[in-house]
């Protein structure tokens, strides 16, 4: 049976959703036990309940923050599915499909696939890309597999669940005179690089925060370890995968 | 209940980019393609291609089936394929390949070894020529390249244009 953690609806319209949910997963037989998040019970606790209860099947329904959420809370100890409501193209990317009404077919029909997450030492993870977008260009240490260390500037440093990390900058050089007379133009340099790493050391100056979605979910420096393929995912029938 | 199972291809990656304003050190490995345009300052190692970048300066060997040179490296270069050094590349060590491609205005100061098999090598290190029997083993060899061509033996070598 199923247990959906609803994420606190935020307007009406979300509110008719996930009534057309019901509806839905209803008509398809699949309507198991649904909760919604408060500011009294976060998605993790409710997810330990339906854990507790002896659901096999979490279902986190809404946004980016609340299925990372929901699905380290139910890591290793149940199957993950996903009826994204207000989330990002990497949520529908992922799971083949964007609509209610596809995501509670693919529920039904129950095709695994297995992920990767990013354990957040001590005793945090995330599953969906992390960022640290600092206000400014500012300055990262990299120890990758405790083999190399990397230094550079950046504006993004995105994070995705199979620990690899996307380094980008770009800032613009100050015009320079040439004997005086001329002045050369500003260009912008642009940077990109990209890292995959089994586990890495993030330092940052200053100390940043690490992003999934639009919460907070550490702080720099961290300490970020692969767990390979350990979060089973119910995906669309025919997806190809990335 | 569990109606299938199969895995995404994270195990792949994406292969490593150094980026311009990145400063590595260590040994930079990867099973796939590594382009450096950055500062490196140890080894680099690729299963499959290494490009350094015109911007690029690499302290350090570098191994790879196919290698690509645009900006600086000191250090020897193994290319199990293909070496080519672009008008901006600057090479300051040895170098190990089977197949060669240099532009014009490239910078090359170090030792060149190329065109050779691995077992060719290992056959050619094996048979130390013998002092003693050295005109002996001299004249076998004559006769057995007159037996395989019918081209004279002789210093004269054909150079032809680079084909591009």
């Amino acid at each position: 049976m199923y247990y959906y953690v609803l994420e606190s609806p935020s307007s009406r319209a979300v509110r008719q959703t996930y009534q057309k949910l019901r509806d839905t997963l209803t008509n398809l037989g699949i309507a198991g036990e649904m909760v919604t998040a408060s500011p009294a019970r976060t998605p993790t606790e409710l997810t330990q309940m339906g854990i507790s209860k002896g659901y096999s099947t979490i279902v986190a329904v809404g946004a980016d923050d609340h299925i990372d959420e929901v699905a380290i809370a139910s890591l290793g100890k149940a199957v993950l599915g996903i009826v994204p409501v207000n989330a990002s193209r990497l949520v529908t990317g992922l799971i083949g499909t964007s609509d209610i009404r596809g995501s509670a077919e693919s529920l039904k029909k129950r095709r695994l696939t297995t992920h990767s997450v990013v354990v957040i030492e001590p005793d945090s993870a995330f599953f969906l890309d992390a960022h640290i977008l600092p206000p400014k260009i500012a300055k990262v240490s990299l120890v990758i597999d405790n083999k190399v260390r990397v230094h550079s500037y950046f504006n993004t440093l995105r994070i995705d669940r199979g620990l690899n990390i996307f380094i980008e900058s770009a800032h613009v050089s100050e015009p320079k005179k040439i004997f005086g007379l001329f002045k050369r133009a500003s260009e912008t340099l642009t940077s990109q690089s990209t890292f995959h790493a089994k586990q890495v050391r993030i330092v940052t100056e200053p100390a940043l925060a690490l992003i999934v979605g639009n919460a907070k979910v550490a702080q720099t420096p961290l300490e970020l370890r692969l767990l390979p393929e350990s979060l089973k995912l119910i995906t669309k029938r025919g997806t190809v995968l990335e | 209940m569990l109606k299938g199972q199969i895995q995404d291809g994270e195990s792949t990656g994406p292969g490593t980019v150094v980026g311009v304003n990145v400063a590595l050190s260590g040994t930079l490995k990867d099973q796939n393609d590594v382009s450096v345009y950055g500062m490196v300052d140890g080894e680099v190692v690729s299963e499959k291609t290494v490009t350094v970048g015109q911007s690029a300066q690499i302290k350090g060997p570098i191994r790879g089936k196919i290698i690509t040179v645009a900006g600086v490296v000191r250090g020897s270069i193994d290319a199990s394929e293909k070496l080519e050094v672009m008008e901006t590349g600057k090479i300051f060590g040895s170098v190990v390949t089977k197949d060669f491609v240099v532009r014009s205005g490239a910078q090359i100061t170090g030792k060149v070894t190329m065109g050779m098999d691995d077992d060719a090598a290992v056959e050619t290190a094996d048979s130390e020529p013998d002092p003693d029997n050295a005109e002996e083993t001299l004249a076998e060899a004559q006769a057995e390249a007159k037996e395989e061509s019918s081209l004279p033996l002789s210093d004269e070598v054909e150079l032809k244009p680079d084909e591009e």
